[in-house]
Parts: C-alpha cells; sequence; structure tokens
C-alpha cells in the first residue's frame, strides 16, 4: 500500500460522507443477492416517479459465473459497488462527481480524468440510460448513467445513477497489483487487515458452490416458484415483496448460468421471464406507490 | 456595406461521444445558414467546430438587420381587374397570388397614361438581427438529429440533446443574443478546461473566443488534432525509422476525447511481447485508445503512445497509471493465451458441441462436420492433388476450435487468428494454420481473400453452409433481417469463386444441403436448392449491375441459368460488349429471337423433314447447324464473346426466313417442318443467354 492512500473502509465511509454532506440518504445494501447496486430498491423503483429522491450506499454484488477460486487477481464473484442515484440529475451532477474523487484522497487536478461514452441496458430489468465510464489515468473506475428507462417505462424526471467500482478504484490508490492486497483497515498494533484476509476463503468457497455444487434442480425450482410467489404479490398489489421475489429468481437463474446448466435458447428465455416480471413490479410500484396522491406512499414506507 | 458585427453560438454540454459530435459540427453549421438564409439575414463566412464538450459555431460579419423591402407593382387595367359587381376577377386573384398577397388588397390608382390599373403594394420592414439569431440558434439546437444514436433527457427537462446541455454562449458583437433551451439561458461566458481553466470565462466579442478558449486550456478540433500530430511526428523523430501506427477511427476518437491534449509514451513488460500481437494492439488500440509503436524495422515495440487531457505537470502520475491498465489488461491476454496453448486443439473442436451455433441447425460441432465434408469438395473441384484436399479438411476441423479458448472468448475479433497461432503452436502445417487465420475473410465487399486455395475452401465451406442452412429452415436474408449475415456470405462465395473459376457451385450447394440432411435435418432439398440456386442469380445479378453491366444483358445470362461466377459475370459482359458493339443487329436479333420463342412448339421435336425445304428455310437451317458447332466451341474453350458473334450470325437467315416464308401455312407437314426449324433456332440460343429479353427494352 502507497504513501498515505484511504483504507477500503475509509474510501466507503468518506463516500458516504460526501454524499450525505450532498442531501443523500445512506442507505445499507439490499438483504439479498443482486448482481448489480443498480437492483437496489433504492435504485430501480425509486427511480420511476415524480418524486426528488437522493441516496448513497455501498452494494455487495454477486456475479456467480466470474468466480476464479480466489486464484485471479482481478476478478471476484463477490465485490463491492458503491452507487448513488440522484433524481431529478442536477446541473452539477459532474462536479460533484469529480468532488468526491477528491474525497476519497484522487484529486481530479492531480490526475487524467475523462467521460468516456458508454451507453447502459439492462435487458433484465427493461432499463436503458446514456453515460460514460470514468476512467482515471486510463482505468475505468466509475459507469456515470443518465436513466432513460427503466422497466420499459419513460423515467421522469431523469436520475442520474453514479456506480463506483470500490475495489478498482482501492487496488490503484493503494498501488497493490491484487484486488486481495488492498487494506481494508488496521489492527490496534498497526497490522493490516487485508481484503484477502476478510474475502479470499469467500471466493474460493463460493466459486466451489456456484460452479460445482449448487443444486440445479433445486434452482430451477426456486425460480419457478418464485416467479409464481411474485405474480401472487403483485395481484395482492405489492409490488415491493413481488420485485424482492425477482432478485431471488434472478440470482437462481444467475446460479443455473455458472453451473453451466442453461442453453442458449433457454438463456433467452429466463431472460425474458425475468424481465417480465421485473416490468410488472415497476409498473406496480409506479401506480400503486410512485404515483398514488392520497398521501399513502409516505406510510408505506417503502425501502 | 450594413453595419455588422460576428455571431458565436456555442452549445457546451457534459462529454459529448465522438461519432456524433463529428455529424453534429456539420449539421450545425448547415442547420445555422439555413437559418440565416431563410430570415434574409446577410452574413460572411461560417465555421463550425468542436470539443467533446462543446459544439461551436461562428459566423463572420452578420448584418445587424435585414434590408427593408419595398416593392409596388402594377397590375392588369381597372375594368378587368374587377367585375360588373366589383368583385376581383381571375386576372385580378391571378396577378395577387404571383406575387404574394390577397387580392383584397389590391389597390386602385391612376397610372401616367390617365388610366386606372390595379396596383400590388408589398413592404417587408427591416427585422433587427437579434431575434433572428434567437430563433436560428434555438431551431438549430433543437434540430440537430442524432443518427445510429439516441439522445437523451436529464433533470426535469423534456428536450433532449445528446447529453445534457449545461451552458450556452451566444454573442452577437459583444451583445448576448438571447437563447434558451431545456433548462439553460444563454450568457457570455464559455467554460474552461476541467483543471487547466476551470470556471467560467468572458467571451468579449466572437473574434476573441478562440484566444479566451485557449487561455482557458481548451484547444478546438483542428488545433487537438495538430498538437497531436506533431507530438506523433516528435515521438517519431526520437525513434529512429519507428512508426506510430494511428488508425482513422481510434485517431479521431483520440482527439476527440481531450480538449488538452498532451502526448504521452508508455511502455509493457518484455514478456508481453510474446503474446499475440493482435491481441495486444486490439487491447491497446480499441480498449485504451492507445497508439502502438513500431521499430524501424516494422516490429511491435513494448512502447505505445498515449493521449493525455491531464496537466502537463501530472504526466508521470498519468503514465504510470495507464501502464499499470495496461499490464493488467495484457496480464490477463498472456495467461488466457498460455492457458489455451496447453490445450490441445481437437479438445476445443470437441467443446464446440456446448456452442450453439443456430438454434434450428445445432451446434458449431456438427458445422465443422458440414465443413469437413465441403471444403475438400472445394479443392477437388479445383482440380487439385489429395495433400491439398487432406490440408482442407484438416484446416476445416480446426477452424472454429478456438471459439472455445479462453483469449478469443475474451478478444473475440481475434477469432481466426488464434487458431491460426494455436494451430501453429500444435505442429500444424502453415498451410493449414494459415488457412485457420483468414477463413473469416472476406469480411465485406472488398475485403482481402483467403491467401490460398486451402483458406479459400475453408471460407467458401463455411459461408456456403450457412447461406445453406438459413435456407433449409425457411430463415433466408429479408429487407430488415439478416442476423447470420448470410447477404455478406454470399458476397464473399461469389468473390472467392471468382478467384476459384474452376470450381462450380451447383454441387457445392448440392453437397452442403445433403450434409444438414445426412444431420437430420428435415427439408425439401430440392425446392431449397432452387431457392439457394435463384438467391445466388440475384447476388450475382446484383454485381453484375455494380459492375455496369446492362440489365437486360443480365437478364438474357440469368434466364439460362447460369450460377458460376465467373462464367455468369463473363457471359453478362460479353453479351453486353457485343451489344453496344451492333446494337441494331442484336435488337433485330432479339425481336426475332421472340418471336421465333413465341412460335415454337418444343413438342414438335427439332428432327427436320430437309426433303421439302425452301431456299431461306435451307439456309436458316444451315446456319443453326454452322451456329450450334461454333456456339458449342465457344462456349468449351469459355470464349463467350465468340458465342454471341456466332448467335450474331443468325440474324440474316431468320431475317430472311420470317421475309419469305408463311409458317403458319395451310399445309400441317409443311407448317410443322417450319416450326420444328424455329425449335432448332431457339435452341441454339438456350446455352448462351435468353436473348429475347434484350428486344423488351424498347
Amino acid at each position: 500500500m502507497s504513501g498515505n492512500s484511504m483504507t477500503f473502509q475509509d474510501m466507503i465511509l468518506s463516500l458516504q460522507h460526501y454524499w450525505a454532506d450532498r442531501g443523500c440518504t445512506v442507505m445499507q445494501p439490499y438483504d439479498s443477492e443482486v448482481g448489480a447496486g443498480t437492483f437496489h430498491t433504492a435504485t430501480l423503483l425509486r427511480s420511476l416517479g415524480p418524486a426528488a429522491w437522493r441516496t448513497c450506499y455501498p452494494q455487495p454484488c454477486r456475479r456467480p459465473a466470474d468466480g476464479r477460486y480466489g486464484e485471479n487477481p482481478n476478478r471476484l464473484q463477490h465485490y463491492y459497488q458503491f452507487q448513488v442515484v440522484l433524481k431529478p440529475s442536477p446541473v452539477d451532477s459532474q462536479d460533484l462527481y469529480l468532488g468526491s474523487l477528491a474525497a476519497i484522497g484522487l484529486d481530479p487536478a492531480d490526475h487524467d480524468v475523462r467521460f468516456v461514452e458508454d451507453d447502459w441496458e439492462s435487458p433484465t430489468l427493461g432499463a436503458w440510460g446514456l453515460g460514460w465510464e470514468v476512467w482515471m489515468d486510463g482505468m475505468e473506475v466509475t459507469q456515470f448513467t443518465y436513466f432513460q428507462q427503466v422497466g420499459g417505462i419513460e423515467v421522469d424526471p431523469v436520475p442520474v445513477e453514479i456506480t463506483y467500482g470500490l475495489e478498482r478504484i482501492a487496488m490503484y490508490a493503494q498501488g497493490v497489483n491484487s484486488v486481495y492486497d488492498i487494506v481494508w483497515s488496521y489492527l490496534p498494533d498497526g497490522t493490516p487487515m487485508t481484503y484477502g484476509d476478510v474475502f479470499l476463503e469467500n471466493e474460493r468457497e463460493f466459486s466451489a458452490y456456484n460452479f460445482e455444487v449448487a443444486n440445479v434442480e433445486m434452482m430451477r425450482e426456486k425460480f419457478d416458484e418464485y416467479e409464481a410467489e411474485c405474480h401472487s404479490c403483485l395481484e395482492r398489489k405489492l409490488p415491493l415483496p413481488a420485485y424482492d421475489c425477482v432478485m431471488k429468481c434472478s440470482h437462481a437463474f444467475n446460479l443455473l448460468d455458472s453451473r453451466g446448466a442453461i442453453s442458449a435458447t433457454e438463456r433467452a428465455n429466463y431472460i425474458l421471464r425475468v424481465r417480465t416480471v421485473a416490468k410488472l413490479c415497476c409498473e406496480s410500484y409506479l401506480s400503486e406507490v410512485a404515483t398514488k396522491t392520497d398521501g399513502a406512499s409516505k406510510e408505506r414506507g417503502v425501502a | 456595406m450594413a453595419d455588422t458585427r460576428d455571431f458565436l453560438l456555442e452549445i457546451g454540454t457534459e462529454e459529448m461521444p465522438s461519432a456524433p459530435l463529428v455529424h453534429a459540427t456539420k449539421q450545425i453549421a448547415d442547420l445555422v445558414r439555413t437559418g440565416l438564409d431563410e430570415a434574409g439575414l446577410a452574413h460572411g463566412e461560417l465555421r463550425s467546430s468542436q470539443t467533446p464538450r462543446r459544439l461551436v459555431v461562428r459566423v463572420s460579419d452578420v448584418a445587424l438587420a435585414t434590408k427593408e423591402v419595398r416593392e409596388v407593382k402594377r397590375g392588369p387595367a381597372a375594368s378587368i381587374a374587377f367585375g360588373p359587381d366589383g368583385l376581383p376577377t381571375k386576372a385580378a386573384a391571378g396577378f395577387a397570388r404571383k406575387f404574394g398577397i390577397d387580392a383584397a388588397s389590391l389597390v386602385r390608382r391612376d397610372d401616367v397614361d390617365g388610366r386606372e390599373y390595379v396596383w400590388a403594394e408589398k413592404y417587408v420592414a427591416s427585422r433587427p438581427a437579434m431575434p433572428i439569431l434567437t430563433q436560428v440558434s434555438e431551431a438549430a439546437i433543437a434540430g440537430l438529429e442524432w443518427p445510429n444514436y439516441r439522445s437523451q433527457r436529464w433533470g426535469s427537462e423534456h428536450q433532449g440533446f445528446v447529453r445534457p446541455i449545461r451552458w450556452i454562449c451566444a454573442l452577437l458583437g459583444s451583445e448576448v443574443v438571447p437563447v434558451t433551451y431545456a433548462d439553460v439561458t444563454s450568457s457570455n461566458t464559455t467554460r474552461g478546461h476541467r483543471v487547466l481553466g476551470p470556471g467560467e470565462h468572458v467571451v468579449a466579442d466572437p473574434s476573441c473566443y478562440e484566444a479566451t478558449l485557449e487561455s482557458a486550456g481548451v484547444l478546438l478540433a483542428d488545433r487537438r488534432d495538430q498538437v497531436i500530430r506533431e507530438g506523433i511526428e516528435q515521438v517519431q523523430a526520437e525513434r529512429s525509422g519507428s512508426r506510430v501506427d494511428t488508425p482513422k477511427g481510434t485517431y479521431s476518437e483520440v482527439v476527440n476525447l481531450c480538449e488538452h491534449p498532451t502526448v504521452l509514451v508508455g511502455t509493457f513488460d518484455e514478456e508481453f511481447l510474446q503474446v499475440p500481437h493482435e491481441i495486444i494492439c486490439e487491447s491497446m488500440l480499441s480498449n485504451q485508445r492507445y497508439f502502438p509503436i513500431y521499430d524501424a524495422k516494422g516490429a511491435l515495440t513494448r512502447e505505445f503512445v498515449v493521449v493525455s487531457n491531464a496537466r502537463p505537470e501530472v504526466s508521470s502520475t498519468v503514465v504510470d497509471g495507464n501502464e499499470r491498465v495496461v499490464r493488467a489488461r495484457l496480464d490477463d491476454a498472456k495467461f488466457f493465451y498460455d492457458e489455451d496453448l496447453k490445450v490441445p486443439m481437437d479438445d476445443f473442436v470437441e467443446r464446440l458441441d456446448k456452442v450453439v451455433f443456430q438454434e434450428k441447425l445445432g451446434t458449431m460441432r456438427q458445422k465443422v462436420a458440414r465443413m469437413e465434408a465441403l471444403a475438400p469438395e472445394v479443392v477437388l473441384g479445383a482440380g487439385l492433388g489429395a495433400d491439398v484436399v487432406a490440408s482442407a479438411a484438416r484446416a476445416a476441423h480446426l477452424a472454429k476450435a478456438d471459439l472455445v479458448s479462453q483469449a478469443v472468448v475474451e478478444f473475440t475479433n481475434q477469432q481466426g487468428v488464434m487458431g491460426g497461432y494455436y494451430a501453429q503452436a500444435a505442429g500444424e502445417t502453415d498451410e493449414v494454420a494459415l488457412a485457420i487465420r483468414e477463413h473469416y475473410r472476406p469480411r465485406f465487399a472488398g475485403d482481402e481473400l483467403p491467401s490460398g486455395v486451402v483458406g479459400k475452401a475453408v471460407a467458401i465451406a463455411d459461408k456456403l453452409d450457412t447461406i445453406c442452412g438459413m435456407f433449409a429452415i425457411d430463415e433466408p436474408p429479408t429487407g430488415s433481417s439478416d442476423p447470420f449475415a448470410v447477404r455478406r456470405a454470399a458476397i464473399g462465395v461469389i468473390a472467392m469463386l471468382r478467384a476459384l473459376p474452376e470450381v462450380h457451385l451447383k454441387p457445392l450447394v448440392e453437397r452442403a444441403l445433403r450434409s444438414y440432411a445426412e444431420q437430420g435435418l428435415s427439408f425439401d432439398v430440392d425446392a431449397v436448392r432452387t431457392d439457394v440456386e435463384k438467391f445466388f442469380q440475384g447476388r450475382l445479378a446484383a454485381i453484375a449491375k455494380d459492375e455496369k453491366i446492362a440489365p437486360d444483358a443480365i437478364d438474357a445470362v440469368s434466364s439460362v441459368g447460369v450460377i458460376d461466377p465467373g462464367e455468369f459475370l463473363a457471359r453478362a459482359s460479353a453479351l453486353d460488349d457485343a451489344r453496344s458493339k451492333q446494337p441494331e443487329l442484336f435488337e433485330d436479333l432479339a425481336t426475332a429471337y421472340a418471336r421465333a420463342a413465341h412460335l415454337a412448339d418444343p413438342e414438335l421435336g427439332v428432327i427436320i423433314d430437309e426433303t421439302i425445304l425452301g431456299t431461306a428455310e435451307r439456309a436458316l437451317l444451315d446456319a443453326c447447324e454452322r451456329g450450334e458447332r461454333n456456339v458449342s466451341a465457344a462456349i468449351a474453350s469459355g470464349d463467350f464473346g465468340a458465342a454471341c458473334e456466332a448467335l450474331a450470325e443468325l440474324r440474316e437467315p431468320i431475317d430472311r426466313f420470317f421475309e419469305d416464308v408463311l409458317v403458319m401455312d395451310e399445309d400441317t407437314s409443311a407448317r410443322e417442318n417450319r416450326l420444328r426449324l424455329l425449335n432448332r433456332f431457339a435452341n441454339v440460343f438456350a446455352g448462351v443467354a435468353n436473348i429475347g429479353v434484350l428486344s423488351k427494352k424498347k
């Protein structure tokens, strides 16, 4: 670890403070497996409807097929994103972002920061947006996206989503070549606690589970059952539990994928099924919660 | 000369992507020019430019107002212009319309001759420039189109742009032109480079716009291009004989990814030079927008050019960061490549049974089996020996192996190229390795072909298999849908067969379809073969048309069923040439042929009773016999010009026949004998061209 760069946890804490000072509600990760911070209700569902909303939160993401048994210095099946959503997108969203880099010790004046075209689309969520990947000295450190559609619905006003790849940024800031060498924190005696100390065993075990152990039949059943459960929730006009089921379906699908249990045709079909329920949840959330004018939405305490 | 000022419109945005930005820079100049011209506002030279964060139009010498228009025109006499009822007549209405005013506003007045006329008077007051420029600017911003791209919304605004607009600087001289778009209102300030000149900067006047920008660390497109070119030249000068590779697409992106370029040189570790250079270069050019540097001998070096947008003082940090990124990328690439080399290629081939080629057409493994059957047929068709046939089968077997290699999964564009490396490392012959490497060629019309026969054979087998498969499942390309690029595949097959004129297409189509049938695909082989042949005829006709062969000559050759590309094009071109040398003769011949073909009754056959022939009939029969001999000799030697000449010789005898002989004689035997003679005549043409088509034109 080089010089006086921040620990992994200081980075997260600094980002939280920085964005809290800019009016963000500091949330915690969604308590279910998700493939990206976007899946969190605080991003996806809160993007719908007219209400203003600002949030930030770290989100562990699971991508079972990306596991490498802890042997690849850059690839993980479980990693962290730091997610910021500003709705409506403010006029100074880029400047706010650049300020956040300075807040974690990476002053844009001392680096080459670029906004490189990279448009975003999530077929499973029926969502797309335009924006950039942000490069720092040639390295992609952030995705910066103005949502245009979510769940097939035009968003109005437009939220901007800023997603930091925390491990990459930490590796760069600390000058280490393996994700497992990132310093997460220090013990009282000054001994570094590394990312490897915290997560290497997790990567090994989950890689084995994702690729070798996960019960294919059970995952297929889980997918079917949660899909049915989602519909039951929607019938009762409960978009939040319904959407919870979408995430369960999505994760079951990802595990089936990492087990190599899905043919190309099946794959397209599964993605379509997730998209269908995701869109229904978005539509339901929009009509039942986000555009409800009877004042009930506040009392419902949406996530 | 009226009073003028320079005009500036700068649309400030968040970073726009390169390709739409370049396009918009051209469009906005046209939009502003058209707007000014339509409003009648005089102006001088118009220039547009850009950076990723701004689109700029500057117009010199814009008039401060439009010219006043005052026109008076005398119309018809009042007595004609108004009817007895006092209403305007048609004459008056026509005059008014011509002048662009309402008939009711015509006035009556005596002219100097003492007679009373109607008068049209038009007056358009001079309009000040300001509101016109406002209107033109707002319309131009809203009117920009983003082809092949999407515009976006932002904040709570409903007007879109390619990226959010954050400021507008609009000036006529030193005065702000009021312009509003989305949530932004114009001012006299621009914004500088994010770190070299952050914040707002006042532009005193359009003439000092560029200087203001440069003092704020921002260079417009031409200047950035110049700085980068000079930087690269210096890099080359410092490395005697070296060359920096700057492919157009990447270069243009690099110019449009910065506002203040600094050309830097980075280095990667020596060990990565062992990785196939295609991967290194793709990684550098496409992923990182670096330019590779080649030494005096043309070999790739460890150095690369990276263009920075940062403060020049932090160049070492920038170089260091970029080197770390390229190291991680090449580390990955090297790891994949080394891992791939440990796997026998035949193992990769077996793994292709997990890769779907097309849902209904099965796996890649099955495709490979079909290619292995087809590629040797191409070589046999070319009349080459058993060793080449074996090479083609081997190369076809291994051609798709790299699709499951880690390197190709990561660097998809290097399919084929990587297979070539793996084959070489596995001890396959150079011929096989090269064929694998090149078998995706030609990737577009006019692209290089695979260099050897084996490569061409594998490429033909690959493409023809795809074409036949898509027809077999009744999913031929349509105007809007061609997901497997069947049209491009056909163009490729045609280009390669033109280079291998001895190889016939029909038996290859037959073989390709048989392989599908043998693998259990159920379809009507004959019907599909006809469809595929027709499809090739269509593509050939399109190519012939591109080569400026007359459409009717193409039709004439198409309708005799030739699909071998070389022959099709040679025939069509020979016929077209012959006809353009002797247009009347061919017109005449075509008419006669059409008449003969119309009368002819194939059921009667061609056995002629020579004892009852008159002179003209005799002469035609002789000419037909001579024609048959000459045509078949000409076709056998591939001399289609001579075949056309042989046909041309039939003109006189057939003309004379129709002049002298009554075909539909009352006597049945004479009539049928003459019809048989016409059958014979038509048959001479059958192998060359349906010449009757040529007469349709007139």
